[in-house]
């Protein structure tokens, strides 16, 4: 049997995080069995080789995401690793049970900030931290929306902790990406290892457009010629290869701001015959960029009126409007007591342990244990704003103290984590690298979540950050049957 | 079909159409240099650079690697090869939605090709466009037959066609019409030729004219001729039937402005003699109608069916 230090793995060195791939002895997981088996018959040269065949595809296929340097815009892919991080059928179901009582948890929550506010009276969580919120919208108050359901889409970064049990480290409940990558990293993974895919039992997750089709239908009491539209800001937004897969994938019309028009509360696109409804919106454009009547008036990205027609019942919006509030990252740390006051439940997912530094005990831990402790600002996302603790300097604790200090509602802290590490192909050898795993949860009239996820890893040796705008990759997600 | 789509994947053809006639002439004046005189290449030279480049910016130097550099590679210069190639590309990301899988990645792998060259290799230098001609046929033959032949495909003929008729009437401008006095002296048999192949046209016009070489003949085969796929009026007959097919839900009066233009022209390409025009010395005033007249269609369909005002129609 192939083992941790021993060809084709003498580069593989196993630290104190949980190792997908290899037990703390050094023994190879069931699960990833037969890939190891693969891998020692398999000669690094041929490894390369299937490695440049999934780039090649990549690019070929414009799946890049543009990076603005230098006044030159640089078009890149988002490096695909070649071997799959492989999910148990158990380890799944958890994860599945979890997720989904965790997305009901919060649009119970969503419904009720933005009606009687009874969590707020129950003196669960504080009203100024809701109501402060950059992302609380008071639009959205007594407006009922379809199955109450506020978050139709959402991407929940999960991570494995030493101990191998998954938690959740944040819901992405605004506009998550990256879904299209898991469906991507699929179709190149299963073509460089086709028989290893086959005799794994992996569960498909290629109908993920057909469900998301499915739950946006759902949404809009219309039965016959429902129009559907993606809204994206356009070809320079880094996600805007997956507007444009996601639309061709439903077959619906993918739109932008300029396309639409609202008369008389009515949403309109322009065609050459002239206009047509339109009846739901899977909006790709944060909240303050979708209507400048509304929102910022300076966005030329959305479209006028639309929140009057969204307000009027005449189109829907998926996922509402504020729900950013409930992806705040001080609010995280109270979903385990939502789902208990909710849903008289205990969670099945854990979070992670998390300081608000609003609180003064908090606080004072916080500061004095700056060097052990990751600190977030609580409305950022996509790894900036942050400062993780035992790889920072003296000197940038002590400016992100200030910080701190001058604005204590706005950061929280949480011990660093050792994210699990995956085998990754790094530079012709096999490596641990750090992943963390996004599955993606679809919710409305009913919740479904495909058997898959983006795998996210941190390209280089050590890394915990694994977000793509800072040098992150992503892997192809195996959820086995059994 | 959305309006902004109709103007990408028209204007994704225009660009199209521009480069593969880009990389035609540069592959074919490469090809011939060897057998001209340096006099008539540099003539020839003059009317590749003429045709394919603004008067403001074409080179000055008649010296053939660095006007094909210019010509093919020049990212400052809106009219290169890859320039063209770029805005193709450009539009089609901005449909990739609307075209197959198939349509995007052999355009998408062109153009990559293309970028990753920085110096033509000066001992083979018709190699490369001969190559991306080849590319250009393939992505048509991919778009023929992986496309829906729907609206969306109409509006890639109708900007294919009508930029096509406006670079041949412009390359016959410079052998027949106006412009042929200042760019060079009058074309000589050789370069009779070489218009016929600048076209693809060299078997199809022996096929119809015997390989006899008459000017008069050329002119007309370049023209008028109702089967060959570069000539004018073939070119015409594409933009109506595309026009035909294009917005058929749009209101009867937005339809007729167009189809009224499309008729005119129409009219023009089937009844007018080339003999009329050489006896009468108005070939020049012919091509600059009928270049004025795509125009004018253009300007048309952008009204009626892209760039209407909202309220005309609520």
């Amino acid at each position: 049997m192939p083992e941790a230090g021993l060809p084709p793995f003498e580069a593989y060195k196993l630290g104190a995080a949980y190792d997908e791939m290899f037990a703390a002895d050094g023994s190879v997981r069931p699960q990833f069995a037969a890939l190891a088996d693969r891998l020692t018959t398999l000669p690094p040269e041929e490894l390369q080789r299937r490695q440049q065949a999934c780039e090649t595809s990549f690019l070929h296929q414009g799946i890049t995401f543009t990076v603005y340097s230098d006044k030159q815009a640089t078009e890149r892919i988002i490096p695909t690793d070649l071997f799959p991080r492989i999910v148990t059928a158990k380890e799944w179901d958890k994860i599945e049970a979890g997720l989904k009582q965790r997305i009901l948890a919060l649009n119970h929550f969503l419904k009720d900030i933005y009606s009687d506010g009874r969590v707020l009276k129950d003196g669960l969580i504080p009203r100024s931290m809701i109501y402060g919120s950059k992302h609380y919208r008071r639009e959205m108050r007594g407006l009922p929306v379809p199955h109450d359901a506020y978050v139709n889409v959402c991407g929940s970064d999960l991570i494995r902790r030493e101990d191998g049990s998954f938690a959740v480290l944040e819901d992405n409940l605004r506009v998550p990406s990256g879904v299209s990558y898991m469906l991507a990293n699929r179709d190149v993974v299963r073509r460089a290892f086709p028989s290893l895919f086959r005799s794994q039992g992996v569960r498909p997750i290629d109908h993920y457009p057909r469900e998301l089709l499915a739950t946006l239908r759902a949404l809009t009491p219309v039965r016959e010629d429902v129009s559907i539209a993606v809204l994206t800001p356009g070809v320079f937004n880094s996600a805007y290869f997956e507007h444009a897969f996601l639309a061709r994938q439903m077959g619906v019309e993918l739109v932008e701001g300029r396309d639409l028009l609202v008369n008389d509360n009515v949403v309109y696109t322009r065609t050459t015959s002239g206009l047509k409804r339109i009846d739901v919106i899977y909006r790709r454009i944060d909240d303050d960029f979708i209507d400048p009547l509304i929102f910022r008036e300076d966005s030329a990205l959305g479209v006028s009126g639309l929140f009057n027609a969204y307000r009027a019942g005449n189109v829907v919006i998926a996922n509402a409007l504020g729900t950013g509030v409930a992806d705040d990252k001080a609010v995280y740390a109270y979903v385990p007591r939502l789902i208990r006051y909710y849903l008289a439940e205990e969670p099945i997912l854990d979070n992670i342990e998390t300081y608000l530094c609003r609180e003064p005990k908090a606080l004072q831990h916080v500061l004095a244990n700056l060097d052990k402790l990751v600190v977030k600002a609580v409305g950022e996302s996509g790894g900036y704003g942050m400062l993780i603790g035992p790889h920072a300097s003296q000197a940038e604790r002590e400016a992100f103290a200030g910080k701190i200090k001058a604005d204590p509602e706005n950061y929280i802290a949480q011990p660093t984590v050792q994210l699990s590490t995956a085998p990754t192909f790094v530079d012709g050898r096999v490596e641990p690298r750090h992943v963390d795993l996004r599955p993606f949860i679809l919710h409305g009239e009913k919740t479904v979540i495909v058997p898959g996820a983006l795998t996210r890893v941190a390209l280089k040796r050590g890394s915990l950050v694994v977000n793509s705008s800072q040098g992150g990759g992503s892997k192809d997600t195996w959820v086995l049957s059994n | 079909m959305l309006s902004r789509v109709a103007d990408s994947l028209y204007w994704m053809s225009r660009y199209l159409e521009r480069a593969e006639h880009t990389a035609r002439l540069l592959a074919v004046k490469l090809e011939i240099t060897a057998e001209q005189s340096s006099e008539e290449a540099e003539a020839s030279w003059a009317r590749v650079v003429a045709s394919l480049s603004s008067e403001n910016e074409a080179p000055r130097d008649m010296d053939a690697p660095i006007i094909t550099q210019h010509l093919a590679l020049d990212r400052s210069s809106d009219n290169s090869l890859l320039s063209s190639l770029s805005f193709a590309r450009d539009n089609a990301r901005q449909v990739r939605e609307q075209l197959t899988v198939e349509v995007w990645e052999n355009l998408n792998r062109l153009y990559l090709k293309l970028r990753g060259t920085d110096v033509l290799d000066a001992r083979y230098p018709a190699v490369i466009f001969r190559e991306i001609l080849q590319d250009l046929h393939a992505l048509g033959g991919v778009t023929y037959s992986t496309l829906s032949h729907g609206e969306g495909w109409y509006f890639l003929e109708l900007g294919r066609h009508i930029e096509r008729a406006q670079l041949v009437c412009r390359l016959l401008d410079l052998h027949f019409g106006a412009a042929k006095t200042t760019v060079s002296a009058d074309p000589r048999y050789f370069d009779w030729l070489v218009l016929l192949k600048f076209c693809s046209a060299f078997e199809p016009y022996c096929k119809v004219y015997t390989a006899a070489i008459q000017p008069e003949k050329i002119a007309e085969f370049l023209l008028f001729d109702p089967e060959f796929p570069h000539s004018v009026r073939f070119s015409i007959d594409r933009i109506c039937d595309a026009l035909a097919h294009v917005a058929p839900g749009a209101p009867p009066g937005r339809r007729a402005s167009v189809e009224r233009l499309a008729g005119r022209l129409k009219a023009l390409a089937d009844f007018t003699q080339i003999g009329e025009l050489m006896a009468q010395g108005t070939i020049a005033h012919f091509l600059a109608d009928i270049a004025a007249q795509c125009e004018e269609i253009h300007d048309a369909v952008y009204a009626a069916y892209i760039t209407y005002g909202a309220e005309t129609v609520l």
